[in-house]
């Protein structure tokens, strides 16, 4: 409730276009609109913490959250460097699914937790490798392409299991590694971590990062002052079907089981916390790891919150498709003041 | 310019447009008759389009213009009025919907069926659609999509959309620059266009740069310049030469068509470089040379700048210090010491969300990195400077581009470039649209940047700014180097090469 509330006075970016004088700089210099979604979240833990103070203000909430949320935020920053250059990955949440069929078969054929891992990953990399053979080679429109995509992995995945739902044989090295605490924070949340500071340093500190963006904003003058368009539209593709594998991979080693039908549930939630993220923190309203963080916090809490309180749990679809729309009217208004 | 009937079908009288303190129109009156074709020409800047957009009704004139067609007056300053007044337009864009067939085009605006939601007689449309197209002369497959039709054709099915249909009758047809985008193949088949146009009693006014169009297509006439009518005649009164002088206001001087071998071994060297436009153009420029391209829209100087940077050529070879410049690889370009600065400014240089900083550092992004981290303070003091030498206001590197002037933002998108000492700096239109007084400051950075050893070509359509800028004009008509102008350049001289005869192959 108070997301919905909160996120609109990050609209504050259109006062900024108004030039009234002292207000104007106040409210800049509270970046009120940069970071409406830490002060919303604040507001929001502070809400379920008086309504629920038996329960919400826990560890086991934030344990919760954080492990529920790891795999949301992992396949949001893989949608991070492609949208960066304006270009949409619809694929990365039929690629987590096949992922996650694709590392727990392989340990269930006798394989180790590496090669499997390895293997998902691989698969990622030719997804990803193939998106970009069809949006940079032949050209395909991006979101056509990787919605095509994504039907055909959804089909490979039913095609592996037979539509059987799969378990991880006993023992399995691969849970090991996903459902530890590491100094009582769940590891799900360390890996979505470190992955996020791999790409928020690409984005923001390199300069193939700041091409990206580049390619975001304008794709002819990129090309026009020298830069390997195609290359780095490549990369963008091929990295994201890596990093969603791995989400799928973490996802799995969270679970210790799976099916074919687990990716497509993820999509929306990915979009919404990236694109979400794109009205916060960042100056320019651009993609950015920050604010998917941000974003993706937001997210689950107020779902947590909400289900603790007693909503139903299809509050979650709820919660995220007015998220995705209200980033999106945020950004198109942030970007005509 | 009347004919027997007495009634002009067009009849604009003292009409005067002000912006400002600037007199674009002054006190233009204009007659022409039922089936009369009236070419208007003049410089840029005379006040041909001026004129064409308050008959549209787009701009308001001053108080005491009259406007009449076939004798009622027509109200102004109402778009809907001048269309309902039987007053027609055809622009040089021609306003079609590529992806859409001829019958679709063709009641683009008026509907397809006379209810929103009774069902549109398709069939009935096909056939009036051929059949409009047929009365012109053009047997066009209408169902196909128009972007894949010829230019001509294309030109067919625009002027058929403005002269037929249930609308009001037409009594004129405003052509703009009808065949800037044709081939030379092409051009016969749209002046028959015009004269079926003609021979149905529509008065045609004909916008035109193309003098050997003016002179096979027009009965007659009107010159403008500086805004104001200075004479108009039959076409047969004049030749090319005292039109031109009409045009520019005086007398012709003999063209300096010599050529001299440039002092330095040229840099860049551009050879029988062509594609659709261009045809076998060659010409290089040294170290420390500005060299202007002048032509007419349609001469091929608008596409030049970017086929020597690289845009896709069908032949032709362009080499940098000796070396050869492949087509189609803007970053080998850039490595090779070019650097562009394109016409579209909005389309093909600016970074849209991207502020003054990352928009001046954009090209080799790289030099502002160490260890491949980037270091934003760098970058910053480089623009820093950029800024001050530059006179960029507002003097904020956090500034977003798109919140600065037209002439700044150009200021950036040069300082992009000169940031890198390049060795060949192409710029197209540089300063179009831009204030007088960027566009001053502007020339002196693009001066500077010669002095100190780059080579400079300027693709311009504007006369004045050549004079000034260059060493050296060539001018391009019809696809080839038509004169190669020495200094003394004046833009007379310059506007007069480049509207001379064209040599059109018309096969």
């Amino acid at each position: 409730m108070s997301v919905t509330h909160d996120v609109p006075t990050s609209g504050g970016s259109e006062s900024s276009g108004s030039p009234r004088g002292t207000a104007r700089t106040v409210l800049d210099r509270l970046a009120l609109d940069r970071f409406s979604g830490v002060y919303g979240l604040v507001a929001m833990i502070v809400l379920f913490s008086i309504l629920l103070p038996a329960t919400f203000p826990t560890s086991i909430t934030a344990r919760s959250i954080g492990s529920s949320s790891a795999v949301t935020a992992l396949l949001a920053l893989a949608l991070v460097l492609p949208l960066a250059a304006g270009v949409f990955d619809l694929s990365v949440a039929a690629n987590l699914g096949l992922s996650v069929v694709i590392a727990i078969s392989a340990e269930q054929n006798g394989m180790g937790a590496g090669p499997a891992i390895t293997l998902a990953l691989a698969s990622g990399l030719a997804i990803g490798l193939t998106n970009a053979a069809l949006v940079v080679g032949l050209r395909i429109d991006s979101f056509i392409a990787t919605l095509g995509m994504s039907s055909v992995l959804i089909g490979l995945a039913y095609w592996t299991t037979d539509g059987n739902p799969l378990v991880v044989p006993p023992g399995s090295t691969l849970v090991k590694l996903g459902q530890a605490n590491v100094a009582g924070v769940p590891v799900g949340v360390l890996y979505a971590l470190v992955i996020a500071a791999v790409v928020y340093y690409l984005t923001e500190w390199t300069t193939p990062g700041r091409y990206l963006y580049a390619v975001g904003g304008n794709k002819e003058a990129t090309r026009l002052v020298g830069v390997r368009v195609n290359r780095l539209l490549v990369g963008a593709l091929a990295a994201s079907g890596v990093l969603a594998s791995f989400a799928g991979v973490v996802l799995a080693a969270q679970l210790g089981a799976g099916s074919a039908d687990i990716g497509p549930a993820y999509l929306l939630p990915a979009f919404s916390a990236a694109l979400l993220g794109a009205t916060q923190v960042s100056r320019h309203g651009r993609v950015n790891v920050p604010g998917t963080l941000v974003a993706v916090a937001l997210l689950a809490t107020g779902i947590y919150g909400l289900q603790l309180a007693g909503a139903p749990i299809y509050i979650s679809n709820l919660f995220n498709g007015l998220a995705l729309i209200l980033a999106v009217a945020l950004a198109t208004r942030a970007k005509r003041s | 310019m009347l004919t027997a009937s007495g009634v002009p079908a067009l009849d604009m009288k003292a009409v005067s447009k002000t912006f400002g303190a600037s007199t674009v129109l002054d006190a233009v009156s204009l007659q022409v008759g039922p089936g009369e074709v009236r070419a208007l020409v003049g410089e840029n800047g005379s006040g041909k389009s001026t004129l064409i957009k308050v008959l549209a009704g787009y701009h308001a004139p001053d108080t005491g213009a009259e406007i009449s067609v076939g004798g009622r007056a027509v109200p102004l300053h109402s778009p809907a009025a001048s269309d309902a007044a039987g007053l027609r337009f055809v622009h040089q864009d021609l306003g079609l919907v590529g992806s859409m067939t001829a019958y679709e085009n063709l009641r683009l605006g008026v509907g397809y069926a006379r209810r929103a939601w009774t069902a549109v007689p398709w069939g009935r449309r096909r056939r009036e659609a051929a059949e409009a197209l047929q009365e012109l002369g053009y047997t066009i497959d209408v169902e196909m999509p128009v972007a894949r039709l010829t230019a001509s054709e294309r030109t067919a099915i625009a002027v058929a959309r403005a002269v037929t249909g249930e609308g009001p009758e037409p009594h004129v047809l405003v052509l703009d620059e009808p065949t800037a985008n044709l081939p030379g193949s092409e051009i016969e088949r749209l002046f028959d266009l015009v004269r079926a146009v003609r021979d149905r009693g529509i008065a045609v006014v004909l916008v035109s740069h193309n003098l050997g169009e003016v002179f096979e297509l027009a009965d007659t006439v009107t010159v403008l310049r500086n805004g104001r009518h200075v004479t108009t005649c039959d076409v047969a009164e004049l030749d090319h030469d005292s039109l031109v002088e009409a045009m520019i206001g005086r007398p012709l001087d003999q063209l300096a068509t010599t050529t001299q071998p440039p002092r330095l071994p040229p840099v860049l060297e551009v050879l029988g470089l062509a594609d659709g436009t261009l045809q076998d153009v060659s010409f290089d420029v040294a170290p420390g040379e500005i060299v202007g391209v002048c032509g007419i829209t349609g001469s091929g100087r608008e596409v030049l700048a970017s086929l020597v940077f690289g845009h896709g050529r069908t032949s032709g070879v362009v080499r940098l210090g000796g070396r050869t410049v492949p087509p189609g690889r803007p970053d080998l370009s850039v490595s090779a010491g070019m650097g562009l600065v394109p016409a579209d400014r909005q389309a093909k240089a600016v970074f849209p969300g991207h502020d003054v900083t990352e928009n001046l550092t954009m090209v080799r992004a790289g030099d502002y990195s160490r260890h491949s981290l980037r270091r934003p303070a760098e970058e910053r003091r480089a623009t820093e400077e950029w800024i001050g030498r530059l006179d960029v206001r507002p003097p904020r590197p956090r500034a977003m581009l798109s919140d600065l002037s037209g002439g700044n933002a150009q200021k950036v998108i040069l300082a992009r470039w000169m940031r890198l000492e390049p060795r060949v700096l192409v710029l197209d239109e540089p300063t179009q649209g831009i204030d007088v007084g960027a566009k001053t400051q502007l020339h002196q950075r693009v001066r500077e940047a010669a002095a100190s050893g780059a080579a400079v070509l300027v693709c311009s359509s504007d006369s004045e700014e050549l004079a000034h800028l260059c060493t050296r004009v060539i001018a391009l008509v019809g696809g080839v180097v038509a004169a190669e102008l020495l200094a003394p350049l004046s833009a007379e001289t310059i506007t007069s090469a480049a509207i001379s005869e064209t040599e059109r192959n018309n096969s």
